[in-house]
């Protein structure tokens, strides 16, 4: 069955959301689809309505009204738990395929978000150690807290409002592990200035931390990971580290939950399907191109595809709901408040660079590996099959790499690993790029792609 | 509350859950064994990206625990490689 709508847009975070309420007050007919439960998306991640706990959010109130608008308007119609398996322009239209439906538009805005980096390092992959992300879905979606004595480490502004949740929700936080210095914003202050809301919320998760006594360590990382006899997580290895992540010294810590965050990794599977331009931000990571519009550079006579939000950048849910406005009014074809929208999407860019380079990653974690640290989980390829690859039989870009050792050809398709293979080979944008185009947007059996006809 | 099994023991959790946030409530931290190697994996990501959580939900195998809702009578067990 084909469900068609003016505007389709696929993902239902803050940028997805607020451009279906932006198109739709324009007067355009929207599909909204998201593969969650709820809609919300990551940021706005919630238990429902009936039982849902309001201190586990600095701002559900912004949240929480636009998805009662978004719902409330006739305009627009939800599709929740609906995952796209695969996209492709066909004739005049884009044609979105679940696993039973097919979506038909001419106007599509790509609103898939991001999720968590994560950095391999010895015993990543013991069970307990967790991106910062899990750790925070499992607390604002199923009000579970992650373990008994957790570490938040990683870098940048998201390990304050994880370890703040769960310590707020009687966790044992028994470190904060940041590998940036205590000042580093003191280097974009003047910027940082501009955005002051979200210093005040900084503060709030710092004032909580602090009053609960939750140590915060600056310049260290978590850099190995033990298990216990029972296979579980049970300590890791903290390191001072150098500006470069390099090591200096290190210490022990107990704990069974290790939730860590390196930033986050626009998601440009759907993007990248469509074959629509995708570059390399400041931050590595791989984003849609969009024009002043959050138009992409797609150009067809009849078929119109923007995109915004975390896939064209990370930018945090302030930057991310000004460009859903501005796709929404664009894909809309309305040009109401574009110009003073545009000119506070200025202003909130300026602040989310500032805070991608002062929580910047530099490539010196490849000091933290052994020969049998994972590189892929998927396809357990350690770090000396990896070498070996890229060393010895000249495996010099992630096709390569991934022909010769399976790296990157899991079932996440290397949407955990992309990046990092990429560091380590040093490979220049055009490869950068090439090694997120997934052909697949959200993996599927063998007998369910025969059964679509894909095979 | 919701009543549901684990490799035939019965456990208990909340509406709303994931699997994979039942399982943890109630200290189950390994959701699979790998491919190659037999290594205990859970849930790492948990937001439906990685597939590390996955497991066996009514006999259907490589499901998202962190993004299946655990419902009542569910039939959860761990899975062994593929």
């Amino acid at each position: 069955m084909a469900i068609k709508h003016q505007v389709i847009i696929v993902g239902g975070g803050p940028a997805g959301l607020n451009a279906a309420k932006y198109a739709a007050n324009a007067g355009a007919d929207v599909g909204l689809v998201d593969s969650g439960t709820r809609l919300g998306g990551q940021y706005w991640r919630h238990t429902g309505k009936e039982n849902f706990d309001q201190s586990m959010h600095y701002n559900f109130d912004q949240g929480s009204l636009l998805i009662d608008a978004v719902l409330a308007n006739p305009r627009i119609t939800i599709y929740t738990n609906t995952s796209i398996w695969s996209a492709s322009i066909v004739d005049d239209s884009v044609v979105l395929r679940t696993k039973d439906q097919e979506f038909i538009t001419q106007r599509l805005i790509i609103a898939t978000g991001a999720y968590d980096r994560s950095l391999p390092f010895p015993g990543w992959d013991i069970p307990g150690v967790m991106t910062t992300g899990a750790a925070q879905s499992l607390l604002k979606g199923s009000g579970v807290v992650a373990g008994k004595k957790i570490v938040v480490a990683g870098t940048g502004p998201f390990l304050l409002p994880v370890a703040s949740g769960i310590s707020s929700h009687g966790g044992n936080i028994v470190g904060v592990i940041e590998a940036s210095t205590r000042n580093v914003w003191l280097k974009k202050l003047l910027i940082l200035l501009q955005n002051p809301s979200k210093i005040i919320e900084g503060a709030h998760y710092l004032r909580a931390l602090h009053q609960r006594k939750v140590p915060m360590r600056f310049k260290q990382a978590v850099v190995a990971a033990q298990a216990g006899s029972d296979g579980l997580l049970e300590s890791v290895t903290i390191a001072n580290i150098d500006k470069d992540f390099h090591i200096i010294s290190s210490y022990q810590l107990s704990c069974d939950v290790a939730a860590i965050g390196w930033g986050f990794t626009p998601d440009t599977s759907l993007a990248g399907s469509l074959g629509l331009d995708l570059k390399v931000a400041t931050d590595g990571s791989v984003v849609v191109s969009v024009d002043e519009n959050q138009r992409t550079l797609y150009t067809h006579e009849s078929v119109e595809i923007f995109a915004a939000g975390e896939s064209t950048g990370i930018g945090g849910s302030g930057l991310s709901l000004l460009e859903g406005a501005i796709a929404g009014l664009s894909a809309a074809h309305s040009s109401r408040d574009l110009k003073e929208l545009k000119s506070m999407r200025k202003k909130a860019a300026r602040f989310s660079l500032a805070l991608t380079e002062v929580y910047h990653v530099p490539k010196g974690w490849n000091s933290w590996l052994t020969p049998e640290t994972l590189i892929c989980r998927c396809e357990e390829v350690d770090y000396q099959t990896f070498c070996h690859a890229r060393d010895e039989l000249g495996a010099n870009d992630a096709r390569s790499a991934k022909l010769f050792t399976r790296c990157g050809m899991g079932m996440c398709q290397g949407r955990i690993c992309a990046q990092n293979i990429s560091d380590l080979l040093a490979s220049n944008d055009a490869d950068r790029i090439k090694s997120v185009y997934r052909p697949i947007i959200s993996p599927i059996t063998l007998g369910e792609l025969a059964q679509e006809g894909l095979l | 509350m919701i009543t549901f099994t684990f490799n035939g023991t019965e456990l208990q959790g909340e509406q709303g859950q994931s699997v994979a946030a039942a399982l943890l409530a109630n200290q189950m931290r390994t959701t699979r064994y790998t491919r190659v190697e037999s290594k205990p994996r859970g849930l790492f990501c948990g937001i439906g990206i990685c597939f590390d959580c996955l497991l066996i939900i009514n006999d259907q195998s490589n499901q998202k625990s962190c993004v299946v809702e655990i419902k009542e009578g569910m039939s959860v067990v761990t899975q062994h490689g593929n």
